[in-house]
Formats: structure tokens, sequence, C-alpha cells
């Protein structure tokens, strides 16, 4: 498709018209500056066009700045479902179910961390399992693995391993409602109950962030947030439900395959199977989605617990001393049920964000009191060159885009080609020279991880604030990272 | 070549393109190449092996099962196979029996490389074309 057939809307708003294709239901609007919108891949279009043509959908299919080419929905993408009429799609939730990022505060600063620097990478690398075949260090029998999927990250709370208010600054508090063990495979089981605690490979990390004053856009937000002194030390993990959400996800395509003829879905791509959200199968993958999220929330929460006891071990100061609070975590692949005003009529949707993270404005009881004035923070995570961004969700995002924003910075060179373009161990002295430590399992795997493999997550950022969507809050620049 | 490595459909992961002279060849090979995205396939001796059995409704479902089945061992029992015996595939009744022969995963003398975490559906082949049996994978990283 010619960047000429698209309808400019604003500055950021670019339409795909319902006749661009047979069976769009509604127009899908791509969301980005004048510059990303050049290089946006065709099978982007493509897909979100396709979600378009769900049963059910309202509004418009959107795909946010960071969007680019994944299986079913682009990443990306949000949708929003009529809970009467509509569908769910594994494919507008990611295999990687709940994947997210989880962004903790500290007291500490970077004088105080840089002479330990190196101790606490290592020591971060080895209490934190990562990689191919890793196992946390939590043995779980299935009695707790059972609980962990329906109680999420209140089973941590039970079991000493979150402090109080972790849950209370966890969209949902940590547990998504719904969730019966009973609509889980065994196979899923297996596959994840070893592996909860870990941090997985690809694109997750767990890195050590800076946030300096020049990188603070706005004071008021920021220290509401907890950012609250010079050169202050945060902790960032991206990752998410590991082996077993991925098995869910492939569990129930399998299931879904009847509705497609059922349904006259007339698609070509086997990832955009659904089920209509009221059938016993749609019922059933939503509660077995609702297990997996509450794993990855559980997933996400052990890590933090193990990054709190190394930074106990290596700077010798006690939890109060320490400060390390959970500013927030989100989650990036999900579908929820919310309520939208549509033509003047309140509909309960289900709102799907694939690779979209959810960003309320200000007032919203779902965001924890401390934060309400405010609005809900947003987590954004860059390639571990750039660091990340923090934003805040605003009234614009849910009125306009079902409460929704980007994630990432989003991907713009392939795997096999970033490993081309530049060796693991080039990138790691590049890293180093920016003052960066790195530490890997599997030194090529940089190479696929390097920043120039991404968007620019500044130009990416930009987009989402000129639009109104989420607000600048602040930047934050790696220190030390470690990747999967 | 019995496979590749490609990025044709996909930036943020991996596909693999096999083919062989016969159906076992290219299901073989295609689970091969799979394992070589997550490490060396040569070095993982063969200490204990695992016997796998599937039917399915077609032969690009049994393809797809067969090869997510060596991602569910990779996590469930953390069992990577360096050698491969397919004793039985039916293409008219799909089924298949082979034998993985491995080891457990060791990160201490196994060099690994990324997670596969799911066959995707995207763009997902397996076809005769001539004499040469041909399939196309996306893997979800």
């Amino acid at each position: 498709m010619k960047n000429s057939q698209f309808i400019k809307r604003s500055e950021y708003i670019w339409e795909i018209p319902v006749d661009f294709k047979p069976g769009m239901k509604v127009p899908a609007r791509i969301l980005s500056s004048p510059r990303l919108i050049e290089g946006i891949d065709d099978r982007v279009i493509d897909q979100i066009t396709n979600v378009a043509c769900l049963p059910g959908i309202r509004k418009f299919a959107y795909c946010m700045p960071d969007g680019h080419v994944g299986y079913g929905f682009p990443i990306g993408g949000v949708a929003a479902f009529n809970r009467d009429e509509g569908v769910v799609s594994p494919g507008g939730i990611g295999f990687d179910i709940n994947c997210g990022m989880r962004l903790l505060r500290t007291n500490l600063t970077l004088d105080e961390v840089r002479p330990m620097a190196e101790e606490l990478l290592n020591e971060l690398f080895r209490t934190i399992p990562s990689g191919v075949g890793s196992r946390g260090y939590v043995k779980l029998n299935r009695a707790q693995f059972n609980s962990i999927m329906e109680k999420g990250v209140g089973w941590c709370r039970d079991e000493g391993y979150a402090l109080p208010g972790d849950a209370e600054h966890i969209e949902n508090q940590g547990m998504i409602a719904g969730a019966d063990h009973k609509a889980v495979s065994e196979k899923a089981v297996a596959r994840g109950i070893d592996q909860m605690g870990t941090l997985g490979s690809g694109n997750h990390y767990l890195e050590i962030e800076i946030a300096a004053s020049e990188n603070i856009y706005n004071r008021e937000l920021a220290r509401t947030f907890g950012i609250d002194r010079e050169n202050q030390v945060l902790v960032a993990i991206h990752c998410g439900s590991r082996g077993f959400g991925h098995q869910i996800a492939t569990d129930y395509l399998r299931v879904f395959e009847k509705f497609v003829r059922q349904l006259n879905l007339g698609i070509k791509d086997k990832e955009l199977m659904a089920a209509p959200i009221n059938s016993e199968e749609g019922r059933s993958y939503l509660r077995a989605m609702a297990c997996a999220a509450n794993a990855a929330f559980v997933n996400r929460q052990l890590i933090v617990h193990g990054v709190r006891d190394v930074f106990r071990r290596i700077f010798k100061k006690s939890e109060e001393e320490l400060g390390i609070r959970t500013i927030y975590d989100v989650a990036h692949n999900i579908a929820k049920f919310e309520k939208y005003e549509i033509d003047g009529r309140v509909e309960e949707l289900l709102v799907h964000r694939k690779g979209a993270t959810r960003a309320f404005g200000p007032g919203r009881p779902e965001i924890p009191s401390d934060y309400r004035e405010a609005g809900q923070p947003v987590i954004v995570g860059g390639s571990m060159e750039s660091g990340s961004a923090l934003l805040c969700g605003t009234e614009i995002a849910d009125r306009e885009f079902f409460g929704s924003t980007l994630h990432g910075a989003g991907r713009v060179m392939s795997r096999i080609q970033a490993k081309k373009s530049v060796r693991g161990d080039t990138v790691k002295q590049r890293m180093k020279d920016k003052g960066i430590l790195v530490r890997t399992g599997h030194m090529p795997g940089l190479a696929e991880e390097a920043g120039h493999a991404y968007k620019d997550i500044d130009a990416v950022v930009e987009a989402v604030d000129a639009l109104g969507i989420s607000r600048k809050v602040a930047r934050f620049y790696p220190l030390l990272n470690i990747k999967g | 070549m019995p496979f590749e490595l490609t990025d044709i459909h996909t930036t943020a992961d991996v596909g693999i393109r096999a083919s062989g002279q016969t159906l076992s060849e290219l299901f073989r090979d295609t689970a091969l190449g799979l394992i070589s995205v997550i490490g060396e396939t040569g070095e993982f001796k063969e200490i204990r092996s695992i016997e796998i059995n599937l039917a399915a409704d077609s032969l690009a479902e049994l393809y797809y099962d067969w090869l997510s089945e060596i991602v569910f061992y990779k996590d469930a029992e953390r069992f990577l196979p360096g050698r491969i015996q397919i004793a039985e595939l039916d293409e008219e009744k799909p089924k298949i029996q082979a034998v993985l022969y491995g080891e457990t995963i060791n990160p201490s003398r196994h060099t690994l490389k990324i997670d596969v975490k799911a066959i995707t559906h995207y763009c997902f082949r397996i076809e005769k074309e001539g004499l040469f049996w041909r399939g196309e994978v996306v893997l979800d990283i």
C-alpha cells in the first residue's frame, strides 16, 4: 500500500478506510509520526486491516507508533470487541501472555553504585536465572503452581516474596480475575512449573538504569512515582509468562481452528484465529489466559525478590535503607474487559493489547490511590543500548484509544540481519565505551539485540506525547544490562 | 542444504526453510534446524532418549505438532536431541513414530543461543515440489 492511500486525520493519525479490503468492519488507524510512517512495513498494513475484519470490533483497529510485524495482530495492535457480539483472538494477545515491564526505584545513586558495578552485575547474573533451559530458584509443587495461576502476586505476598506496596503498584494488583487452572493443559504446566523467576531470552532483560535530572521531563509526576533524587538508580525488568503462556497460546490456537469457517473469518493468516467471547472455548481461553497473566506477574515478582536480595548483599544495607519499591508493572500482551462510551452508550469491551500498554488517565479507579490524580505510569522498554522511558496515561488515551499507548521501541532489523551487521563483542565494547556493562550467556545474541536493530525510542515516545495519549515523565539510561 | 535460517517473513523472530527427498528427511531436518537455533546440535550427546508418537488430522498439523513437541521437551524436561531417528511417518493417515536421542541441557557444557518458545502458523507451509518435500516455519523467539 502506498502511503498516499492513507487518509491523514491529524499530524499523527493515518487512517485506512473500510473499502481498502473486503470484510473490513471498521477503519484501521495507524498512529505514527510523519517520519515513522514512511518506513511502515506493508505487512503491518495487511495485519491491522485483517484485525479490522474481526466480528464485533468497535470504532477502529489501532496500530501504535512502535508497530511492527507480528502474528495475527501486528505488534503494537489494539482492538476492542463487544462482549456479546465480539471475539477473543490469541493472536491479539501474543504467545508470551502478559509479557510486560516492571520498574523499581531505589534510594541509591550512581555514585554509590558505580564502584560496585561489576560486582553487582555478576551477582545479578548469577542470581537471576536467564537463557535457555534456566530454572527458577523456587521449587514449586502442583498445588502451589495452581495457586500462582489463580492468585497471582497474592501468592507471593502470602509466601514472603513481595513487600507491602508491590501488588498495589501492579496492573490489576497482580491478579487477573477469572483464572481457573482447570482451563490449562498438563503440557503448559510441565513447561511452566520450573520456570517461575526466570528472565528467559530473546529481547528480555534486566537492567540497572539511571535517572539523571536533565532527562526528567516532568518533575512533579516523576516525584509522584518515586523518582526523587539526582542520578537515582532504577531497575527495569522485561519478561513474561515463559513457556507456560506460550503453550497455552499454542493449545488454544488449535482449539479455535473450528471457528475460522463458523465465523466466516475469510482470513489467510491462521494466527488470527478467534472464538466468540461467549462461546465455551472463548471463555475457557480467557480463564487460561488469566492463569498465564497471573504467572507472568509472579515471574516478575520473583525476579524482584532476587534483585532485592542481591542489593542487600552487595550494598550491605537494610530493606528500608535501599528503598527498592515497585514504581509500576505493566502488561503489554493481554486482553481485558473494560467499559467505554461509544456513540453515547457505555459498552463492555474486551480490549486486546498486543505489544501495547494500558495508559489510563487521571482519576480512574483502577489506578493506585497514590497515583490516581497523576494517571497510570506507562513503562516503555527500548533496546539494551537506549534504556527506557516512563510516561503517564491521559484522558485522551481513555477517550480516543481505549486507554492504550505504545510498549517499546519496535524492531526494524531482523535478528539475522543484525548478526550480519555487527558482532556481539563489538556491541559489548560499544556499550562499554558508553559506560554500560552487559552480561549474557550468548555473545552473538547481543548483536541480535543491538540498538540499531530497533526504532529510535525517543521518536516513538515523541509521537505518543504529541498525540496526547501519554505524557513524557522521564528517560532512563542503562548502566548494567543482563540479557537472557 | 537440508535447512536454512531465514528472515524473509519476520523482523523479530527466525524462520526455517527445509527440504528433503522424503517426508522423513524433511521432518528430521526441520527439527535439526529448530535445535540449531537454540544450541549446537552436535554438542548434545546420546545420553537418553524420548519416544514420540503423534497422529493428526492433516500433514500440516502433524508437521506443526512434531516441531512443537521438540519445544515442549526443551522446557518440560530441559532435553535437547543431537540425533533424531524417524521409524515411521505416514502421509495418508498422518502419524509419526520417532526417537529423539540427546541429553539434559547443561549451560556449563552446551553452547546455548536463543530460546524458541513456540512454532507459529505464520507463513507455515509443507508441500511436495517435484521430487522434494519442502517446509517453511517461523519460530517465536
